[in-house]
């Protein structure tokens, strides 16, 4: 059982935010906008800092109906958007960003019952728009995740909206409670609620590689890996991390590709070797559609009109004992 | 007769000397033959053939049926396969336009005014590429002292036959069985059969369909002997009285020429495993009637209960020795409009389909029992009542195989010409055949001729379809009345009319649409519809699709005169071949292989991957297509 009166130890650095505590320690960085290292037990699950997703691979009918055309400025969006500004609250109340000199104030040995850092992200759009993801860490190490895009009623329907975290070496596979197979908005009837565990990062074998493995509507991801990029830790044995729902499902995919890998073959063969993990966690999904692939758009209901603000939250579970 | 060359440039000519198209029944020496499935009568031709290729015609192999022509250089080929498979001839996938599209400039003969028929145009084609195949053989025991005629189940796209250097005939239909009688060539000892396959003919204009182009002998090659009196054709009529409760049984034989003198008698026999309905002897004429006997509480066939009765004909002589035996599997059921609502059985026909192309990712076509059976269980396991066999007529057993399994098929005949009035997404039919030009309609009607004759005792089929996409003229109208005027049991199909309403009256019993969304559905059920409506394709399950199923599905629900429809469709069709960098199997599709002008991956629009392996949207076709399996 975690203690859960545990403070985080809180670590004010002249570059990035340190936060440490029982089995868990976590770097936010100033400099690179966003959380930079995620450790667990000394296994490190971040390649980059996570950012905001606002692209899907096209389907075979996005390119029928010319969704990717029209929403292409969202391309740039999810290789390009930046941060723009960075914002730090100790137990909940706003301080300065504690760069130096600010930080000088500071001790080795801080605490905090929680600290939440929020990274603003701005899109490489015209005009352009915010997404912010905020980050709440306590004592367990558990991390709420907080999204929040901000509508601009001339900005195309967006394809995807997400945070994207790549881990640095392949899965071994993923264990989830949500609905059975691949499923989007508009086709999950079918899927049958349950808790099923996915061998490796399968990418579903289109004929020519497009958005796929979407699980809707989780309360749970584990995700297993056996290895790291650390040539100190020889070790191989399965280690984990797990997402949770906090009020609300949330919907994900496990990858070995971003959209853009995937975006970029005609053949599943050319796709490079699995090397990283890419665990999207998605506050809203576009549907694929179905009445045709030469022009049909998919259903009102199941399209992201990007005049309106989304709100999407989970959590990052805190290190198993 | 010699072979002539022209007969590839003529609609007109389209069978040389081929047998009339008759019912699919097989037929054995005894009871024992039947139970093991295996006729004697019968000497299978598949395997290893010999084999040469010309890229044209004018470099092909000119007399090579001649037993005494120099065969040395000839290569082997497996038969049934495809000839761009066997690696002769390059693969190519196209969808709407033709395949000589940008590279030869083509319009059907007869349209746009032509009255020279177009010589030429395929018999000196550059892109007709020819197969000259050869098969020796030597009659088995069994079938020596019999009339002998061999079966070409399917032959892509046009093929001319000689037996020890003797004309034999001519076909088109690629996906009919195409029928010779051999008797007069056959020679005792070793015989030399010689099949010279083209690529093209007028043919293919009415063969446009959206698939791989191949040519060759894909199906079932094989010889059969007839006994002295033989049953050539049946029709069955196991209708159902509208009490629902009667059968009323119906046969109709024909003969060979030779029974009516033979003093023969037929044995007919009805029967269930516990239950004889009929047994009764016949003395044989050229036309043999059973008529109108009741069957009271009838078993009736359906889906989920597809119930066959067996009928066995047994065909005696004067001795009463039996010299052939005929096993059907006979279903009673109803197939009626009814209220403008199409009934089986006097319940509304709710249709979980799918369209379904022969495909098998390492041989194309040329698809296996196993690959059936498989997809068999697939239907079974997902809730799939029915099956239209896109665009061209399967492979025999597949009708067998539905009767079974209480598949609902469609039973589509040989012919898309979208090509010839579908001109970059508009409707241009200026030049469109066959539209109602008398110099193709035989050839539409032959295709019409040999689906009815050879399917017309499957009690799966309740819908005769007579094409897809070819526009609508006087000769689709034709097709329909054929099917009619030889079918009052069964219910045509066509979508085309609804791009021509000018025939709406003459062409199908079912207002048919591809791909409209559900609020165009609505919008024709909500005015006065004279027609029950069929989605014939749609949900185009192409890559990562099939979303929103439940906008038709609720269809059901809310208006008796929507009957469902089939997806788009059952499987990707798509080459399993060996990587060219990595030497691993990969699926590859269209303008993979140099092919152009190509349509790429527009064929990959299954609900099965092309290997076979579900995609995830298989799930969502299980839930709402279980929802209305009843």
């Amino acid at each position: 059982m975690a203690n859960t009166t545990a403070k985080v130890n809180v670590v004010y650095g002249d570059g990035t935010l340190g936060l440490n505590g029982s089995g868990f320690q976590y770097i936010f960085s100033y400099e690179r906008g966003g959380l930079e290292s995620l450790k667990h037990h000394g296994k490190e699950w971040l390649y980059r800092v996570p950012k905001p997703t606002f692209w899907r691979a096209t389907t075979d009918n996005d390119r029928g109906n010319h969704f990717s055309e029209t929403s292409a400025m969202w391309l740039g969006a999810d290789l390009f958007s930046t941060c723009t500004k960075v914002e730090v609250a100790v137990d909940d109340q706003p301080i300065p960003l504690p760069i130096a000199p600010v930080n000088n104030q500071y001790t080795d040995h801080e605490q905090a019952n929680s600290v939440t850092v929020t990274f603003t992200y701005t899109t490489a759009t015209q005009p352009q728009t915010t997404m912010t993801v905020s980050y709440r860490v306590d004592g367990t190490g558990t991390i709420v995740v907080h999204a929040h895009f901000t509508g601009q009623d001339r900005l195309p329907a967006l394809p995807a909206l997400g945070l994207r975290v790549i881990m640095p070496t392949a899965a071994q596979g993923f264990q989830y409670q949500g609905l059975s197979g691949e499923t989007y908005p508009d086709r999950l009837a079918g899927g049958q609620p349950g808790t099923y565990d996915v061998t490796g990062l399968p990418v579903t074998p289109y004929l020519v590689p497009q958005e796929c493995g979407m699980h809707m509507t989780n309360s749970q991801v584990t995700v297993t890996r056996t290895t790291t990029l650390n040539n100190a830790d020889p070790d191989d044995d399965p280690f984990t991390l797990t997402v949770q729902q906090t009020s609300q499902p949330f919907n994900f995919s496990c990858l070995p590709y971003t959209a853009e890998e995937l975006e970029n073959a005609t053949h599943i063969e050319e796709l490079p070797p699995l090397r990283r993990t890419v665990l999207t966690v998605f506050g809203a999904v576009r549907g694929v559609g179905g009445i045709d692939s030469w022009g049909a758009d998919i259903e009102p209901q199941y399209r992201l009109p990007a005049d309106r603000d989304y709100d999407f939250e989970f959590e990052i579970m805190g290190p198993k004992d | 007769m010699q072979a002539d060359l022209k007969w590839l440039d003529d609609p007109q000519t389209y069978r040389v000397n081929q047998l009339p198209a008759h019912s699919d029944h097989r037929y054995y020496r005894s009871v024992a033959e039947v139970q093991a499935q295996q006729s004697s009568f019968v000497q299978s031709l598949d395997g290893t053939w010999r084999f040469a290729f010309a890229q044209t015609p004018s470099e092909r192999p000119v007399g090579f049926e001649q037993p005494d022509y120099d065969h040395h250089d000839f290569n082997e080929i497996q038969v049934p396969g495809h000839i761009e498979l066997a690696g002769y001839g390059q693969l190519h996938y196209t969808n709407t336009l033709y395949p000589w599209e940008g590279k030869a400039y083509r319009r059907p003969a007869y349209t746009l005014g032509d009255t020279t028929g177009m010589p030429g145009m395929f018999s000196q084609g550059a892109d007709n590429t020819v197969g000259a195949y050869l098969k020796a053989f030597t009659l088995n025991p069994e079938l020596q002292g019999h009339r002998v005629v061999i079966q070409f189940d399917g032959v892509e796209e046009a093929m001319y036959l000689w037996l020890n250097g003797h004309f034999i005939g001519y076909a088109e239909d690629s996906f009919s069985q195409s029928e010779f009688d051999l008797t007069p060539y056959l020679q005792a000892g070793k015989n030399l059969l010689a099949v010279e396959v083209f690529k093209r003919s007028t043919a293919a204009f009415l063969e446009d369909q959206d698939f791989f182009r191949f040519s060759g002998i894909f199906r079932s090659v094989r010889l059969v002997a007839q006994p002295t009196v033989h049953v050539n054709d049946l029709t069955i009529r196991a209708n159902v009285l509208d009490d629902l409760t009667t059968g009323d049984f119906n046969l109709r034989l024909k003969l060979n020429d030779d029974a009516a003198q033979a003093q023969a008698q037929v044995r007919v026999m009805l029967q269930t495993d516990d239950h004889v309905v009929i047994d009764q002897t016949l003395p044989v004429k050229a036309e043999v009637h059973v008529d109108h006997v009741s069957v009271p509480n009838v078993h009736l066939w359906d889906h989920q209960d597809p119930f066959l009765y067996q009928l066995r004909l047994e065909v005696l002589d004067a001795t009463g020795k039996i010299l052939e035996v005929i096993p059907y599997g006979v279903g009673f059921r109803r197939v009626e409009l009814k209220d403008k609502v199409m009934q089986l059985n006097g319940h509304r026909i709710i249709l979980n389909g799918v369209n379904r192309h022969e495909w098998d990712a390492k041989r194309g076509r040329s698809v296996t029992l196993a690959d059936m059976r498989y997809d068999l269980q697939v239907f079974e396991a997902h809730h799939i009542n029915a099956v239209r066999t896109c665009h061209y007529p399967d492979q025999i057993i597949w009708y067998y195989l539905c009767d079974q399994n209480g598949i609902y098929m469609m039973a589509e005949n040989n012919l898309e010409t979208h090509g010839t009035w579908q001109k970059m997404g508009a409707v241009e039919a200026s030049d469109n055949v066959p539209g109602s030009l008398p110099q193709w309609q035989g050839a539409v009607l032959d295709r019409a001729r040999s689906n009815y004759q050879a399917f017309k005792n499957h009690p799966a089929i309740l819908f005769w379809s007579l094409g897809n996409e070819s526009y609508a003229g006087d000769d689709i109208a034709a097709m329909d009345k054929y099917y009619h005027d030889h079918d009052q049991t069964r219910l045509t199909h066509y979508e085309g009319v609804c791009r021509n309403r000018v025939y709406q009256d003459r062409i199908s019993d079912m207002e048919s649409m591809m791909y409209d969304p559900p609020k165009a559905i609505r919008e024709y059920l909500d005015h006065d519809p004279q027609k029950p409506f069929v989605n014939c394709e749609y949900m185009h399950d192409m890559g990562n699709s099939l979303g929103g199923m439940n906008s038709y599905t609720d269809l059901i629900d809310q208006y008796p005169m929507y009957q469902g429809g089939f997806i788009w469709d059952y499987i990707d069709q798509a080459l399993l071949i060996d990587d060219e960098v990595t030497g691993r199997p990969v699926l590859r599709y269209g303008g993979d292989f140099d092919d152009r002008h190509s349509d790429y991956e527009f064929s990959g629009d299954g609900l099965l991957f092309a290997d076979r392996t579900p995609k995830p949207a298989l799930q969502e076709v299980s839930y709402y297509y279980g929802k209305y399996d009843r």
